[in-house]
């Protein structure tokens, strides 16, 4: 593949835990526009390399390139400017702020930095309406004036995904989106997914196999920190070595 | 006589022994602290006041009951370890599902009242407790002359250190004490009484506190504010070592007494605060402390945020409308001074709201602030003979001069931590205002000259001055609404609410929290500069941690995270202050009280319960 078409890459990425080497010099690519799912079994390591592309740990060595540009030393804000936005595993919502107020931080960031405490928020009504839009993309628009905290669990994910869609990021990394989730809200979520994933990229760890064979264009699989095979639904499922350490602890 | 570096030998191994014992029980306190942190999660604020209690239990006992001091190194921590248990029990059990700020609060009250009952009793001079016959006299070594008391103590300390240690970290006890810590869900599973060992680790680690008391008792005077001077100290020892480990918490308490030992010989100037300046210079090396391990903690304290949107808030204009008409008409009614105190005070409180109601930081240290930039205002109006408006900017230029510097280290910490580092910051700032010539020590800078403002308006006449004082109260009030209701309060909510996720949006919360805390030290100097030109006077008191105790009292009575609810506060403790002089140390006592109440039962203040109820924020 062309480097243009190539988002975002890790090179040779460690990660040390006092000798636990949880993320083991991985190496892969993430094209544009495609959907990316990273599978494993717990403990593989998923969320430890989410936390080192999003730059929430820091590596033990190895690089991150972001759009041709190396991000391994850029502090975890100045990563989200540039347009990689990621998700959290347990909800992250602002629980005590109104679900619109939760888009609309996010819509903020636009102006920069806000430290303009001397205005009035009247200032932000601007991005009103295109919060609203974003609340009627996720189907809460009828929750915009409610506490973000009595949210079920499923809305509160919709929420967190609208938030992060408000960025307008190039690259979405979602962890687990479906972790926790009911029957319906997992469809429901899934398509959403998909409709957002148009004109961008996204990059997810993801437990159910279902959505990841739906929704994916590539999966890499990993274990122990290692990546074990790359490629699509097909190969990956048909990968001996996967059958054995993945859908061999009973995640089929 | 021999000498090192131009030191006689004898002074530096005297000062040597001296700051071992010290280190001792900065040793002993911080293993107790981290005792109890480690299982409960919650920084025991009633340390220093056990630690009181231990000696005053051995003074008693001896006193009422003829028991010694060998049988009171058992019987004193142990009754104490007692009292305790059954505040564990009743009381601080209920809170540990809630914020760890709020565990903070409550042993905070706690020590209030302690302190309070046991200085209404004995007042504030010491007690004489005699060193047991057995460990009278010395011996005389080569190098120095060695009391026995005070290499029992050392003594002493070091095996109970290393005890604890050993039960906690290499005995089957301390494993499961170390995994309730991890996960005391699964070790429940496993049959083990958690909540009992929790209860028996608070108890433990108050006795330990109590044991220090005891030693201390032949060494310093029996007083009932023995522990209150010592623990702010022991605080900054523990952000020094970090949380992580017991025996990082004795390594840097035994350390730090002794490089406070072999300041006081080379430079005594500056032996009161190079524990704090240590603490500085640690936090921007290794913000999570020698031993510790970083950790992130997420705030959450239960701010009365209701309402939402951009609309809303006509309730609160029209109540701070009415607001400033009574103040308007108040001093025909009200004592005047009374009237000013209160406002002051009121801005005070506003500003430690605005850090801890709306971007979730607690600093215990706003004092320094206050009676900074009223140390600034009277010196400038009595000494420089400016007009009290120049006065008043120089005090509050201090405080946000102060602020930036104080903000930039201690927001390296998050939490308890960032409480802890803000209490340890002030009371370096306390020692340094005790020694300075310009704040004249005890007796503060008295008769400072009101003056006329703009060289105009004579503020020696009563009312012209409070109609002052009311408008620089509008002033900080507009401000403080307009900061939360702006585009940056917003970021400031969103980052109290969930740090991680603003971080992810692209926030860089570091830069928001300092520009708060500078926003809110700003507004604190100004009220401590005010204060002090109302008063004509700039004192030790509006730079002790009491003072800083008072604001977060106040933002709880009136309600934090709301917009009135400290200037309620600030009238309710200023009033209770003013109105119940006459009781003395009662008066610490019902502080106390009051905290433990709202603290326990009245989360919401007052001000928070009615914007809950009505659902209108105020």
């Amino acid at each position: 593949m062309s480097q243009d078409d190539v988002i975002l890459e890790a090179r040779d990425l460690v990660k040390d835990f006092a000798g636990f080497l949880a993320v083991n010099h991985a190496s892969f690519k993430v094209r544009r526009n495609t959907i990316h799912a990273l599978i494993g079994p717990n403990g593989a390591g998923k969320t430890t390399l989410f936390n080192l592309l999003t730059k929430f740990l820091p590596p033990t060595q190895g690089q991150i390139v972001f759009n041709g540009e190396d991000i391994t030393a850029l502090p975890p804000a100045e990563v989200a400017r540039r347009g990689l936005v990621r998700s959290f595993q347990i909800s992250a919502v602002f629980p005590h702020l109104s679900v619109l107020d939760n888009v609309r931080i996010a819509l903020q960031r636009q102006r920069g930095g806000s430290f303009d405490f001397w205005r009035s928020r009247k200032v932000l009504e601007v991005y009103h309406d295109r919060a609203m839009q974003l609340l009627h993309d996720v189907g809460l628009t009828e929750y915009a004036a409610e506490q973000a905290v009595s949210l079920p669990y499923g809305r509160k994910r919709a929420l967190e995904l609208a938030t992060t869609l408000a960025l307008e990021p190039q690259l979405m990394l979602l962890d687990e989106p479906m972790a926790g989730m009911a029957h319906e809200d997992i469809q429901r979520i899934q398509e959403l997914i998909r409709t957002v994933s148009k004109g961008r990229t996204v990059l997810m760890v993801e437990h159910n196999l279902n959505v990841v064979a739906s929704l994916s264009d590539t999966i890499t699989v990993l274990t122990r920190g290692k990546i074990l095979v790359e490629g699509d639904y097909k190969t990956v499922s048909a990968n001996a070595d996967v059958q054995e350490a993945y859908m061999g602890v009973g995640h089929g | 006589m021999t000498e090192i570096f131009g030191v006689p030998t004898q002074a530096l191994f005297g000062q040597l022994l001296l700051g071992l014992i010290n280190g001792s029980f900065y040793a002993l306190l911080s293993l107790g602290l981290a005792v109890i942190f480690g299982m409960l999660n919650i920084i025991n604020f009633t340390h220093g006041a056990q630690y009181m209690m231990g000696a005053f239990g051995a003074y008693l006992v001896g006193q009422y009951l003829g028991i010694g001091y060998w049988a009171s190194l058992i019987v004193a921590p142990v009754l104490v370890g007692v009292t305790g248990v059954i505040v564990e029990r009743t009381m601080l059990k209920r809170l540990y599902h809630l914020d760890h700020l709020y565990g903070l609060l409550f042993t905070f009250g706690m020590a209030l009242i302690i302190q309070g009952y046991f200085r209404y009793y004995y007042g504030s001079s010491g007690l004489p407790y005699p060193i047991p016959p057995e460990l009278q006299g010395g011996i005389r070594l080569p190098f120095m002359f060695l009391p026995w008391y005070r290499g029992w103590v050392i003594f002493l300390s070091l095996a109970i250190c290393l005890i604890t240690w050993f039960l906690i970290e290499r005995t089957s006890l301390g494993a499961k004490l170390r995994a309730a810590t991890e996960n005391p869900m699964i070790v429940r599973t496993f049959g083990v009484n958690v909540p009992m060992l929790i209860t028996l680790t608070y108890g433990a680690g108050v006795a330990l506190a109590a044991l220090a008391g005891v030693l201390a008792a032949p060494i310093y005077q029996v007083s009932p504010l023995m522990g209150a001077d010592l623990i702010n100290v022991v605080f900054a020892v523990v952000v020094i070592g970090g949380m992580g480990s017991i025996m990082g918490s004795v390594v840097t308490g035994f350390s730090l007494g002794l490089i406070e030992g072999l300041t006081k010989v080379f430079y005594p100037e500056a032996s009161t605060t190079v524990v704090f300046v240590i603490m500085a210079i640690v936090l921007l090396v290794r913000p999570a402390g020698l031993f510790g391990k970083a950790a992130t903690t997420t705030a959450g304290v239960e701010s009365t945020s209701v309402g939402s949107g951009l609309d809303g808030g006509k309730v609160l204009n029209v109540a701070m409308a009415v607001m400033f008409v009574l103040l308007a008409i108040a001093p025909f009614f009200v004592y005047p001074q009374f009237l000013m105190k209160a406002l002051c005070i009121a801005i005070f409180a506003l500003s430690v709201n605005l850090l801890l109601g709306y971007a979730g930081l607690l600093s215990f240290g706003h004092a320094m602030f206050l009676g900074s930039a009223g140390y600034v205002a009277a010196h400038a109006a009595k000494v420089w003979g400016l007009t009290p408006e120049l006065a008043i900017l120089a005090g509050t230029a201090t405080a946000a001069a102060m602020g930036l510097v104080v903000g930039a280290i201690a927001i390296r910490r998050q939490g308890i931590y960032f409480a802890m580092t803000t209490l340890a910051f002030a009371q370096m700032i306390y020692f340094l205002a005790l020694q300075v010539p310009f704040t004249h020590g005890e007796d503060g800078i008295q008769a400072v000259p009101r003056g006329h403002l703009f060289g105009l308006i004579d503020l020696t006449n009563q009312l012209n001055m409070y109609y002052l004082v009311l408008l620089i109260f509008i002033f900080a009030l507009l401000l403080v609404h307009r900061i939360i209701h702006s585009p940056f309060g917003e970021v400031l909510k969103s980052i109290r609410e969930n740090e991680a996720r603003a971080i992810s949006l692209g926030y860089k919360t570091d830069r928001y929290k300092l520009m708060a805390f500078v926003l809110s030290t700003t507004i604190c100097g100004l009220g401590g500069a005010t204060k002090a030109i109302v008063f004509q006077l700039a004192s030790l008191t509006d730079v002790t941690s009491g003072t800083s105790g008072e604001a977060v009292l106040m933002t709880l009575v009136g309600g934090l995270g709301t917009l009135l609810g400290p200037i309620v506060g600030a009238f309710v403790i200023t009033g209770m202050e003013t109105y119940l002089a006459e009781w003395g140390q009662w008066v610490t006592v019902i502080q106390g009280v009051v905290f433990v109440i709202c603290v326990m039962a009245f989360r919401r203040g007052l001000v928070g319960e009615i914007a809950f109820r009505t659902g209108k924020p105020l």
